[in-house]
C-alpha cells in the first residue's frame, strides 16, 4: 500500500508537464572556444516508473563514436557519413570525470564501458554502473555527473569550424529502461544501444534545465526558452540559462556570426476558419482541438544566406500549419531554425528537440526547393520522433519514413514538388531555358524506392541494414511510399484520421509499428494485416502485370456437326466462302473472342482491379483476389479490346513496375517517335561537341 | 585580313560546300541512330503497348527511369560496357568524318563530289586521329590548371565559413578551362588545315605549330570568341521554340524533330565555319615556310662503282 501511494505521489509530480518526465537534466556547461571542449556537470533525476526493482544504469556516451578509429561507428562508417568525410586529428571524445548520487556515494570507480550490440571492446559509447542500492519501483534517484566534451570538427550532426559549434550528443545521457510488456521487452532491461553509423535515437522524456556559458561575442541557439542571460565581464562570457519541459533530448548551437531573426507563428493569421473546420469536420473532432497555438520561431543564419531568411520563415511557417492541422497542434512556444556555414554540412539537416538544423548555399536559385525541404523535413521530426517517440535504432522507418512521407505531402501541397532538376552556370539558373522537368516528392520517393525495392526487411535495426544505401531507401523513402500507398488502399480520408490518431495516442510516448497497424485496423474499421504483414513486416515485392492479350475474330466452325437426328459436316472450304462473304457484308455483326491474362510476378498478393476498354467504347471491369499467379478473362464481344488496365488508379504504388500495369492496342508510335528524336539529337550534338574539341 | 572579313570569307567557302554540309549531317546522323539503338531498346520494348507511355510524352517521370533501370538488371553491365565502345566509335567516326570536310573546305577549287570527300575522311584519318590524341594531353594540361584554381581557392578560403568565395572561384575555373579549351580546340582545327594545306603527315609538328600560332594571333581567338558566340545565339533561338512545342501530338513531334535537326544543321555549319576560318587565316597568320633545299642532281662523273649496289 506504501509503494502504491509513493508510486502515486511521484507519479503525478512526474507527469506535471505532458509527459511522463522519467530522466530530467540539470547541466551547467562551459565552452572553451580554444581547446574545443566542453566542461560541464550535470544533475540527472530518473525515476524508475516501472515495477522492476533496477540495480544499474547504462547511459550513453555519443560523442566517444568520434574517439577513434575503433569505435563501433568508425568500423561501420569507415569514417565516412551522409557525404561527409571525418578528416584530420580533430577527435571527439566524452570523459565522465566524476559519478556520484545524491547521497554522496562515488560511483566512478565501478563505471565500465559495455558493448550491447557487438563485441568489439574497443567501443566506449555506452557505459554501465552498477548501484550500491538497486532503484525501487516508484523510486527517484539523482546522479551527479562531471564530464568533459571534445567536440571533432564538424561531423555526423555535431562538432565546431572555425567558431561554429553545433553541439549534440555532447552530455552523458541515460538509456531507456524497458519493462516486460514495454514495445519488445520480454524482461526488465537497459535499452542502450552503442552509436552506429546509420543510426540516430531514443530517450525518455524529461525536463532539461541547462546553464551555458561560451564567449560573450556568440550568438547562442538552443533547445527549449531562453529564460535567462548573465554577462560574466571577468572572464568575457556570458551564461545563458535554457528551459524546457517534455522533450527527449538538448542541443545548441553558437557562433558570433549568425543573423538572429525572431518572428512569431499567429495561428489565427495562419489558418483560416474553413481549415478548421474542414479539419474538425474530417476528424470528427471539435474546432478547439484543431486551433494552433502561437509559437515563437528563431531563425539563426549565416550572412551569405540573409536573402534567405524569408524562404526559411516560409517553410518553418508552412510545416507548423500543416503538421499542426494534421496531426496536432505544436505543444512547444519556439522552434530554432540553424542555418550551418559552408564546410559545416555535416551539422545540417539534422533535427533535436525544438531545435533543428536545415543547410542551403549561396544564391540558391528559387526554382530549388532543397531549402524548403530540408526545413519542413527536420521540422517534421518534432512530430515523428520528438512527440511520437520512436526507436531511431530499432524502428527508424517509424520516425524517417513517417516523416518522409508527411514532408511529401506537404511539399507537393505547398511548393509543388522539389522542384526543377537543379542545372546552372556561372549562377544563372538554366533549369528553365532548358524546361528540366519538375519533379513532385511522392515521385522521387518512388523513385528512390525503386532502386532497391526488397533488398532488406523495412523494419530492422538500423545497423543491421546491409548498407547506408539500403537504410536510407528502408528508412526514408520505402516506409514512405509504403505510408502513401496505403492512404490510396484506405482512402485519403480515413488516412488522415489514422495518422492523426496515431499521433496523437503516441504522443509524448514510445509506439512501435505494432502500436501504429492496431491503431490503422481500428481507425478504417477493416483487417488490414494482409496489407502490413506484406509491406511492414514482411518483404515480399510487388509486381502485377498484364500478360497476354488476344481478340480473335470468330469464324465460322468446320467439322463434323450434330444436326436434328444425324450429322452435318462443314469443310474448310465451305467455311471459308461463308466468312468471304461474312467478310464483304457490311451489315454482318462481327464477334470476337477477346482474351485477358494478368499475371503476379511479384510475392506480394493483393486485391487489384482491372479495367478492360474496348473499341466500340465499351467497359469491362474486374476485381482479382491476386492470389494465383495469373487469371484470364474472355469476353464474346462484337469489338476488339482497346486497352487494359491493372490497377488502373495507380493505388499500389509499391508496385515496381508502372510500365507493365498497362496494354494499349496502338503501338505508342508518338512517344516512340519523339524520344527516339529526342536521343538522336542529343547524341549529335554530344559527337558535334567530339569534333569540336578533338 | 580582319577577323570578320575571315569568317565571312569562309562563310563563302562554307556555303559553295552545301551538298557536303547534307551528308556530313546524314552520315553523323547515322552513327547517332546507331548509338542511340541500346537505349532505345531499353525504352521502347516497355513502352510500345504500354498506356504509361503517352503520359510519359505530356511529362517526363523520373520514376520510370529507374523503372527502366532496374528492369536491366544482369544487362545494366553489359550496357556499361558497350556505351564506352559507343563513344569510341563516335569519336572515332568524328575523326573520320573531319577528313573529308577539311579537304574540301582547305581546296574550294575542288569539285565536290562524295568520293572526294570520302577519300578525304580516309587520306587523313589516321593523322587526324594522332592530332586527337596529341590534344588529349593539353586538355589535361587545362584541366590541372583549372584544378589547380580550385586547389588554390580551397587552400585559401576551404576552411572558411563562407561558401561564396569558393564558389566563385569556382566560376573563375570553369571559366579558365572553357578558354583553355578554346585555345586547344581551335589551335586543332589549324592544325588539321596545315596538315591538308601542307599534304604533311607530321602531326605532332602541326599541332605544336598551331598552338604557337593561335597563342600568339589575338585574332584567332577573337574568330573564336565570335562563332562561340554565333553557337550560343542558335541556341537562344532553338531552345525557347523547342520548349513551346507541345510535342504530344505525330505533326507536333515532328516538326520538333524537324527543328533539332534544323539545329543540328546550324551546329554543323558553324563547325565547317570552323575549319573555314582556319582555311582563311592559315596561310596569312602563319610564318612562311623556309625554302626548301634545291634539289642538285648528283653529277654522273661523281657516281662511282661502291654506290652501284
Amino acid at each position: 500500500m506504501r509503494l502504491l501511494a509513493s508510486l502515486l505521489l511521484t507519479a503525478s509530480l512526474a507527469v506535471a508537464g505532458m509527459s511522463r518526465h522519467i530522466a530530467s537534466y540539470d547541466i551547467q556547461a562551459t565552452l572553451n572556444h580554444k581547446a574545443h571542449t566542453i566542461t560541464g556537470s550535470e544533475t540527472l533525476t530518473w525515476w524508475n516508473d516501472s515495477p522492476d526493482t533496477v540495480s544499474t544504469l547504462q547511459f550513453h556516451l555519443y560523442m566517444n563514436a568520434f574517439r577513434n578509429t575503433r569505435s563501433t561507428f568508425f568500423k561501420e562508417s569507415g569514417g565516412q557519413l551522409r557525404g561527409d568525410q571525418f578528416k584530420g586529428d580533430e577527435w571527439g571524445w566524452v570523459e565522465v570525470k566524476k559519478m556520484r548520487l545524491a547521497s554522496g556515494a562515488d560511483l566512478t570507480s565501478s563505471l565500465r564501458f559495455i558493448h550491447p550490440d557487438d563485441d568489439n571492446a574497443e567501443d566506449r559509447t555506452v557505459i554501465e554502473v552498477p548501484l550500491p542500492q538497486p532503484v525501487k519501483p516508484g523510486e527517484t534517484i539523482q546522479v551527479s555527473i562531471d564530464f568533459e566534451t571534445k567536440l571533432p570538427k564538424v561531423f555526423a550532426r555535431t562538432g565546431f569550424r572555425q567558431d561554429f559549434y553545433l553541439v549534440g550528443q555532447w552530455f552523458p545521457k541515460i538509456g531507456v529502461w524497458e519493462t516486460a510488456g514495454f514495445r519488445f521487452s520480454t524482461q526488465g532491461a537497459w535499452n542502450c544501444h552503442q552509436f552506429h553509423a546509420n543510426s540516430e535515437f531514443f530517450a525518455n522524456f524529461g525536463r532539461y534545465d541547462v546553464q551555458l556559458t561560451v564567449p560573450a561575442n556568440m550568438v547562442i541557439g538552443a533547445t527549449g526558452e531562453q529564460t535567462k542571460r548573465v554577462e560574466n565581464v571577468s572572464n568575457k562570457t556570458t551564461t545563458y540559462s535554457f528551459h524546457q519541459e517534455d522533450v527527449t533530448d538538448f542541443a545548441w548551437t553558437v557562433q558570433p556570426t549568425y543573423v538572429r531573426v525572431e518572428r512569431m507563428f499567429e495561428a489565427a493569421k495562419e489558418t483560416t476558419a474553413a481549415e478548421i473546420a474542414h479539419e474538425a469536420k474530417l476528424q470528427g473532432i471539435p474546432e478547439d482541438d484543431v486551433r494552433l497555438s502561437d509559437v515563437k520561431m528563431i531563425v539563426l543564419i549565416q550572412p551569405e544566406h540573409r536573402e534567405q531568411i524569408e524562404r526559411t520563415f516560409h517553410a518553418t511557417r508552412t510545416a507548423l500549419k500543416h503538421f499542426g492541422l494534421w496531426y496536432g497542434r505544436y505543444p512547444y512556444k519556439t522552434i530554432t531554425v540553424v542555418d550551418p556555414p559552408y564546410g559545416a554540412g555535416g551539422a545540417g539537416g539534422m533535427e533535436y528537440p525544438t531545435f533543428i538544423t536545415a543547410g542551403t548555399s549561396w544564391r540558391l536559385p528559387p526554382e530549388s526547393k532543397t531549402l524548403e525541404e530540408v526545413t519542413v523535413h527536420e521540422f517534421g521530426h518534432q512530430f515523428w520522433m520528438q512527440l511520437v517517440a520512436t526507436n531511431e535504432f530499432e524502428e527508424s522507418p517509424l520516425d524517417e519514413g513517417f516523416n518522409t512521407y508527411s514532408t511529401s505531402l506537404i511539399m507537393d501541397k505547398v511548393y509543388g514538388g522539389m522542384g526543377q532538376l537543379p542545372l546552372t552556370l556561372f549562377g544563372i539558373n538554366l533549369s528553365g531555358f532548358f524546361h528540366l522537368p519538375r519533379i513532385n516528392d511522392l515521385s522521387m520517393d518512388r523513385a528512390a524506392f525503386l532502386s532497391g525495392p526488397v533488398d532488406d526487411d523495412l523494419l530492422r535495426k538500423s545497423w543491421q541494414y546491409y548498407d547506408g544505401q539500403s537504410y536510407a531507401i528502408n528508412s526514408y523513402m520505402r516506409m514512405g511510399v509504403t505510408l502513401d500507398t496505403l492512404e490510396r488502399v484506405a482512402g485519403h480520408d480515413t488516412m488522415a484520421r489514422i495518422m492523426r490518431t496515431y499521433h496523437q495516442r503516441f504522443r509524448f510516448h514510445h509506439p512501435t509499428a505494432r502500436d501504429f497497424v492496431k491503431v490503422a485496423n481500428e481507425v478504417s474499421g477493416q483487417n488490414l494485416d494482409w496489407f502490413f504483414n506484406q509491406f511492414f513486416f514482411g518483404n515480399r515485392l510487388l509486381d502485377y502485370r498484364i500478360g497476354a492479350v488476344s481478340s480473335v475474330q470468330r469464324l465460322t466452325p468446320m467439322g463434323r456437326f450434330e444436326k436434328g437426328a444425324g450429322f452435318q459436316v462443314t469443310t474448310r472450304k465451305e467455311a471459308d466462302k461463308v466468312d468471304d462473304a461474312n467478310d464483304g457484308n457490311k451489315s454482318f455483326k462481327k464477334e470476337y473472342l477477346d482474351t485477358v491474362r494478368i499475371q503476379r510476378h511479384g510475392d506480394a498478393v493483393v486485391p487489384v482491379g482491372i479495367t478492360i476498354r474496348f473499341k466500340d467504347g465499351s467497359e469491362e471491369k474486374r476485381q482479382w483476389d491476386g492470389e494465383y499467379r495469373w487469371v484470364k478473362y474472355t469476353f464474346l464481344r462484337s469489338s476488339e479490346i482497346e486497352s487494359v488496365h491493372v490497377d488502373p488508379d495507380r493505388k499500389y504504388r509499391l508496385d515496381v513496375s508502372f510500365a507493365n500495369n498497362s496494354w494499349v492496342s496502338k503501338y505508342q508510335v508518338e512517344t516512340s517517335t519523339h524520344w527516339s528524336a529526342s536521343i538522336i539529337f542529343w547524341l549529335q550534338n554530344f559527337m558535334l561537341l567530339i569534333t569540336s574539341i578533338a | 585580313m580582319t577577323i570578320l572579313q575571315a569568317i565571312s570569307n569562309a562563310a563563302r567557302r562554307v556555303n559553295s560546300r552545301k551538298r557536303m554540309l547534307v551528308l556530313y549531317w546524314f552520315t553523323q546522323s547515322l552513327l547517332a541512330a546507331l548509338a542511340a539503338l541500346p537505349l532505345l531498346g531499353i525504352a521502347v520494348p516497355m513502352l510500345a503497348h504500354s498506356g504509361y507511355a503517352s503520359e510519359l510524352l505530356k511529362q517526363f517521370d523520373v520514376m520510370f527511369l529507374v523503372e527502366a533501370l532496374q528492369s536491366l538488371s544482369g544487362a545494366g553491365g553489359m550496357l556499361a560496357s558497350i556505351y564506352p565502345l559507343i563513344i569510341f566509335i563516335t569519336m572515332t567516326a568524328g575523326v573520320f568524318l573531319a577528313g573529308g570536310a577539311v579537304k574540301l573546305i582547305v581546296h574550294d577549287a575542288t569539285v565536290y563530289s562524295p568520293r572526294e570527300f570520302w577519300s578525304g575522311c580516309g587520306e587523313y584519318f589516321w593523322r587526324f586521329l594522332r592530332l586527337m590524341i596529341y590534344s588529349l594531353f593539353f586538355y589535361a594540361i587545362a584541366s590541372a590548371l583549372s584544378g589547380g584554381v580550385r586547389k588554390a581557392a580551397d587552400r585559401l578560403w576551404g576552411e572558411g565559413l563562407e561558401g561564396a568565395p569558393l564558389v566563385m572561384a569556382g566560376w573563375a575555373a570553369n571559366a579558365l578551362l572553357i578558354l583553355l579549351c578554346g585555345v586547344i580546340s581551335t589551335a586543332m582545327d589549324y592544325a588539321k588545315v596545315r596538315l591538308v594545306t601542307d599534304g604533311s603527315r607530321k602531326s605532332l609538328r602541326a599541332c605544336l605549330g598551331s598552338l604557337r600560332l593561335v597563342l600568339s594571333n589575338p585574332r584567332v581567338l577573337g574568330a573564336w570568341l565570335i562563332l562561340a558566340v554565333l553557337w550560343i545565339l542558335f541556341t537562344l533561338l532553338y531552345q525557347p521554340l523547342a520548349n513551346s512545342i507541345p510535342a504530344t501530338k505525330m505533326p507536333l513531334i515532328v516538326l520538333l524533330a524537324i527543328w533539332q535537326q534544323l539545329y543540328v544543321l546550324a551546329r554543323v555549319w558553324l563547325r565547317f565555319l570552323s575549319w573555314g576560318t582556319a582555311a582563311e587565316f592559315d596561310p596569312v597568320l602563319r610564318p612562311p615556310l623556309l625554302p626548301s633545299e634545291e634539289f642538285v642532281p648528283t653529277p654522273a662523273a661523281v657516281v662511282t662503282e661502291d654506290f652501284a649496289i
